[in-house]
């Protein structure tokens, strides 16, 4: 991910991405709430609450409306997303094959349950409750951008600690927690 | 080397004749790119094979073909799941040959033809030498391509390639040569049945939409497939996207809609990339705007994505969600096609009906009405789970048989694996047991012993998975994607769920069977919408085929799969608690 919370959300990159939405009338500004949204929410791992009013002054709504959709939509995250962001699929293929099991480990192992990040801010988890279909390899995950396929609790761990060892071989020096604040699922 | 550079659609067309001297030119085009002294690789980029390393495989393609006579194609993934990361090879003078389960290494020997052991079969009726026609191999042999023709085919992302293979012709047609009432006439005939599980028939609801008076009048395309077992839709989008178009563009000349809609589940990052490039240069050619090729009739295009929420599958929430507030549904009537977005007339179809749409105007609904059973026509995308060998999307006609397609389409048990059920209709109905797997799919055959065709979802279950464990896992999806806008699926998932996690625990009693009936009683008889309606079916169709193992939880303490934590002191919460 480019962008990390240490920079916190660039209100000038928010601005830039909404000039794209250019509703030609108040209806048409309601149809693309959800499209900017998510472009946000691709772009930043999550929507700040500042980020929502600017979306909210460009399509004339309410920062209230906003955090309504925020909070409906499962895809979408208020808080910020740690080091790494993984998704793990929930779907009838990975339960079958034990994706249940991967749940339960990242539980005991790492504390952290769906939409939670741990907190030294390595690692948030985000159930998929539909499918990301690559079924034939269940249970799979999708760690930062790749994705990890016939997985069991051990294989799944040694993937996240290769994945934070890797990181951490990169960056001179250790930067502080991005997020000691659980995110709060509730 | 030259790897395919897609001609964008320059010009924009102002007529029919514009039209066809285009598409003469495509289908020269493709012609000339099969006839030529060139080996043709296509590499099949999906979202699932990409995830396999397909992307490399692409790259060694191109990095082995380089300083030879010789183009690198993307085309998309063609259902065969297992076969990915594939490739097919023409070479001059021979028909394509497809290579399966590729590494990026393995690459310049398959070109080479020192890796003819990899070859799944060959795009021909006969052998070439050893390898076998493709159309011979068992996940091929039972299927009738009409939706996935040029899926994994064409370019996905080139209009071009789309027209070469008939795209729009049928568009055409409805544009000059059928008035609304025949096109529609043409579906009735075809009785073709909504795709997105209901089977509601496409050609009533289209007379409808075309009799609605109030204006303006939408079509939108319910592309959101939140089902945890279903990727039928995504696949369409990623291997042929003017397919859908077409027959929504279809569905607003017939219905005389001004606007069309595809709402698009947000999970599809590829899926979204690939139908806004198709509207985007079929809005460059001129098929979507005002004055459609000199026909005089007019017609807008809108992209709208999902934010996972399962509940906007369902079509009143579906189109709360393109206003732009909280996907939750309404009270019917009045019916979405009286008012629907924007309190307009609304038509809305599945992706795979709207995908159907544009062979039933070029062949005819008679030809349609030929293939499949009685009450239910055409053919049907049928996407698997589960520990089977040859996994993957495939579209066979309605009417064959779940035995034939588990242990030949997608290739049987894997080993080690005992089939224990079948989980049918998503998280809308029960599973299905070995005696039952010889009734036909279709729409109704399944629907009397508790299963359903529904979108066409199915996951196979093995000797590992506990009934009583699946039913909690089934329930706690439909809590978890309870809209909450009514009291019933609200509390009475949650309570499901937690009597289930009693049962789990060892701490069940035999009270809790009945109170379980009870409490899906209210859920399916007090909810408002389809979705809540069906919620407690999987719970209740696991009770009904799996008494024993219920009971064997609550009277006897023990879980015969070994999966429930009985007797731990521990309480287990699953995903989304």
């Amino acid at each position: 991910m480019a962008h990390t919370a240490e920079a916190g959300i660039d209100l000038a990159v928010v601005r830039e991405l909404m000039s794209h939405f250019k509703p030609q009338d108040h209806q048409e500004a309601q149809e693309l709430i959800l499209s900017a949204l998510q472009e946000i929410n691709e772009h930043f791992g999550y929507v700040s609450l500042e980020a929502a009013e600017i979306v909210a002054e460009h399509l004339d709504t309410t920062v209230n409306r906003i955090y309504g959709l925020l909070t409906f939509y499962a895809d979408f995250r208020t808080e910020p997303r740690g080091r790494h962001f993984m998704l793990l699929c929930h779907g009838m293929s990975c339960y079958v094959m034990g994706s249940q099991q991967l749940v339960q480990d990242l539980k005991d192992r790492y504390g952290v349950g769906d939409g939670d990040t741990t907190p030294d801010g390595e690692l948030t988890v985000q159930v998929v409750n539909g499918c990301l279909g690559v079924c034939d390899r269940a249970p799979i995950v999708k760690l930062d951008d790749s994705f990890y396929g016939d997985l069991t609790p051990d294989t799944l761990n040694d993937v996240i600690q290769r994945a934070i060892a890797a990181r951490r071989a990169t960056e001179d020096t250790d930067v502080n927690p991005i997020n000691d604040r659980r995110s709060n699922p509730a | 080397m030259s790897t395919q550079s897609t001609t964008a659609a320059q010009t924009r067309l102002s007529s029919r004749a514009e039209f066809e001297a285009y598409r003469e030119r495509a289908e020269q085009r493709w012609a000339s790119l099969w006839n030529g002294n060139q080996t043709v690789v296509s590499v099949g980029i999906g979202s699932c094979s990409v995830a396999k390393g397909a992307l490399d495989v692409l790259a060694a393609c191109e990095t082995a073909l380089q300083g030879q006579a010789g183009i690198v194609r993307q085309v998309s993934c063609d259902g065969a799941c297992w076969m990915e990361p594939w490739i097919e090879v023409k070479r001059p003078d021979q028909p394509p040959v497809i290579y399966g389960n590729l590494s990026p290494d393995e690459i310049p020997d398959v070109l080479a033809g020192r890796l003819e052991e990899r070859a799944i079969g060959v795009r021909a009726e006969k052998p070439l030498g050893a390898i076998l026609p493709l159309v011979s191999h068992p996940f091929f042999k039972h299927q009738q391509r009409i939706v996935l023709a040029n899926v994994g085919v064409i370019d996905p992302d080139s209009i071009e390639d789309a027209i070469a293979r008939g795209a729009y012709s049928a568009y055409l047609k409805v544009l000059f040569d059928l008035s609304g009432e025949e096109a529609i006439a043409e579906l009735t005939a075809s009785n073709l049945r909504g795709r997105g599980g209901a089977g509601f028939p496409a050609g009533i609801k289209w007379e409808s939409g075309r009799k609605a008076k109030a204006r303006p009048k939408f079509v939108v395309c319910n592309s959101h497939e939140g089902e945890p077992n279903v990727y039928k839709d995504r696949r369409i989008h990623e291997g042929d996207p003017h397919r859908i178009l077409e027959g929504i563009l279809i569905a607003c000349i017939a219905c005389g809609a001004e606007r069309g809609y595809n709402y698009i589940g947000g999970e599809y990052p590829l899926a979204i990339k690939r139908f806004r490039r198709a509207v985007q240069d079929a809005e460059r050619l001129g098929l979507i705007g005002k004055d459609v090729l000199g026909s005089g009739k007019n017609v807008a295009f809108r992209v709208r994505t999902g934010g996972g929420a399962y509940i906007c599958g369902e079509g009143s929430a579906l189109m709360y969600s393109i206003m732009g507030v909280r996907g939750q549904p309404r009270t019917k009537p009045p019916r979405s096609v009286e008012e629907g977005i924007w309190k307009r007339p609304t038509v809305a179809n599945n992706t795979e009906t709207l995908a159907n749409v544009p062979d039933i105007i070029l062949k005819g609904g008679e030809w349609y009405a030929g293939i499949g059973t009685e009450k239910s026509k055409g053919t049907k995308l049928m996407t698997i789970q589960g520990p089977l060998k040859t996994m993957g999307l495939v579209e066979v006609p309605m009417g064959i048989t779940l035995r034939t397609l588990i242990d030949e389409v997608w290739g049987g048990m894997r080993d080690g694996h005992q089939f224990k059920g079948i989980q049918t209709g998503g998280v809308s109905a029960g599973p299905l047991k070995e005696e039952h797997l010889d009734l036909p799919v279709d729409f109704d055959s399944l629907t009397e012993v508790g299963g359903m065709l529904g979108s066409g979802g199915f996951a196979v279950f093995d000797q590992h998975v506990c009934a009583v464990d699946y039913a909690r896992y089934l329930t706690a999806f439909n809590r978890y994607e309870s809209c909450s806008k009514c009291v019933p699926c609200r509390l009475g998932n949650p309570a499901l769920v937690e009597i289930l996690d009693r049962i789990r625990l060892g701490r069940g009693s035999e009270s809790d069977l009945p109170l379980m009936d009870r409490t899906s009683k209210h859920i399916v008889e007090l909810s408002l919408c389809g979705l809540g309606q069906v919620a407690p079916a999987p719970l209740l169709g696991m009770m009904k085929m799996y008494p024993e193992e219920f009971r064997a939880h609550i009277v006897d303490g023990v879980c015969p799969s070994g999966v429930c934590p009985i007797s731990s002191d521990e309480v287990v919460l699953a995903a989304g608690d």
